[in-house]
């Protein structure tokens, strides 16, 4: 009995040690991106401040050339309402007024709600990446929401949120998916980051009938419940043929810059929780 | 108790820094320093073993909770603060038991103090990569984050502990 307390004695450092790594490693190898960002958004909620702040004194050296691209994005948008004016003027001198319908009556026609946020921290350096935003759930932001540059470029979705914050997974992070396409093809592939540069993301599995070439616009597919179908990505940099010559590999450039982001719009989408439900209703099992 | 103190304002700041200074600048994907490693390297070397590995853990869990890891940084931590005696060890080149002449690290000759920072650094920074890529698929990717993180956290966290030991510890 001495010595086996002598023997616990001498060796109680490497078993506290021991049971440290091994409590550190289940949670590590159980933690997904969704916990992570659960205790990301709990965190901000306390120091939520003091990175606000440290961003706040960044993004004051970028307001020149995001003003630039907001009014880029102004023009592009005005050309677009005055292409619908003339349309609904055609409409109207057809007959089809369009007085019995209200502004609110439009609003609940619309399948997406968009809102905007700042970002409050941002990282490009690890290999699961995470956003903080300024808005929670007490502004209207909930899991789920698309999130867009102000420009119209593909940035994340929203995976936690605290009261005033909220967390984005990131195209930057290794566990990121979406579906993406080629501009005027239907073929699409499987967009997500390797983690090797903050400038490309893979779209793998295009079919090897997809007409493509270097310099293609990609853009959202539509496929994934998070963002509408046409949501830009950015553009072809290179592509192969796989190793079983079914598919191609291509390599993305992306539209968005994500070091320097600093505003974004959040876009809910209103028939997700509906979708969802239907997949995941039981009676819908038995017909698979 | 005041060295105590000392030693908790030291934690305090670097974990600090590493959240609010060092996460938030976004270079590249390669430059990710892990600065926060210093606090292991600056207690005294004369820590009892117990403490170290609770210090240790303590820190990988502040940064763990305020960065959504989840448990990475305190499996590095750890075990860093566990093997930091056989370091020390290699370091010095003799064994130092708790009957030793208290050694410091501002005793130690500055080729070694050298040493034993890059030797910590380094242990440190590849079970995190490591751990974090989880495969050895894209291992020269791997290896160089190690390189480039390694170099920034090496000169900051030199010129750190000088500063700690020359201005606060020995005032």
């Amino acid at each position: 009995m001495y010595r086996l307390i002598e023997f616990l004695r001498r060796i109680y450092v490497v078993l506290l040690f021991i049971a440290i790594e091994a409590i550190a490693l289940n949670f590590y190898a159980h933690s997904s991106y969704y916990t992570q960002a659960k205790i990301l958004s709990r965190a901000h909620s306390v120091a939520g401040g003091i990175q606000s702040s440290i961003f706040g004194v960044k993004h004051y050296f970028t307001l020149r050339s995001e003003n630039e691209a907001l009014s880029q994005r102004v023009a592009e948008l005005e050309g677009l309402l005055s292409h619908y004016r003339e349309k609904e003027a055609t409409a109207a001198t057809d007959s089809l007024s369009l007085e019995g319908i209200d502004s609110t009556m439009v609003e609940s026609l619309s399948q997406y709600r968009y809102t905007t946020a700042r970002i409050i921290s941002n990282s490009i350096s690890r290999s699961r990446n995470f956003i903080t935003l300024n808005r929670g759930l007490m502004h209207g932001v909930v899991v789920d929401m698309a999130v867009i540059s102000p420009t119209g470029v593909m940035i994340g979705y929203v995976v936690g949120c605290s009261e005033r914050y909220s967390v984005v997974l990131p195209m930057l992070n290794m566990d990121f998916r979406t579906s993406g396409k080629i501009v005027g093809d239907e073929h699409f592939g499987s967009i997500s980051w390797s983690g090797k540069s903050p400038y490309k993301v893979e779209m793998n599995d295009l079919s090897k009938h997809a007409d493509i070439e270097i310099g293609d616009e990609v853009v959202s597919a539509g496929l994934s419940h998070y963002f509408p179908e046409g949501i830009k990505i950015g553009y072809v940099e290179s592509y192969s043929i796989n190793d079983t010559q079914t598919s191609y590999n291509v390599t993305v450039r992306l539209a968005a810059d994500m070091t320097k982001l600093n505003n974004v719009i959040l876009i809910e989408n209103f028939d997700y929780g509906e979708i969802q439900a239907l997949e995941n209703n039981p009676q819908n099992e038995e017909y698979n | 108790m005041q060295k105590n103190l000392i030693y908790a304002g030291a934690f305090l700041a670097l974990v600090l820094l590493q959240i609010f200074l060092v996460d938030n600048i976004s270079l590249s994907v390669y430059f990710h320093p892990l600065i926060y490693v210093a606090f292991i390297i600056l207690l005294p070397l004369d820590t009892k073993p117990i403490w170290m590995v609770l210090c240790s853990a303590l820190l990988g869990l502040m940064i763990d909770v305020m960065t959504g890891m989840g448990g990475l940084n305190v499996i590095a931590t750890t075990a860093c603060g566990f093997l930091r005696p056989y370091v020390v060890n290699l370091v010095t080149g003799h064994s130092m038991g708790m009957d030793d002449s208290s050694p410091d690290i501002h005793r130690l000759p500055e080729k070694n103090f050298r040493f034993y920072i890059v030797a910590m650094v380094v242990l440190h920074s590849v079970i995190y990569f490591m751990m974090e890529s989880l495969s050895l698929h894209h291992i020269l990717h791997t290896l160089l984050r190690i390189i480039i993180s390694d170099i920034a956290a090496v000169v900051f966290i030199y010129y750190f502990v000088k500063l700690f030991i020359e201005k606060i510890l020995k005032r």
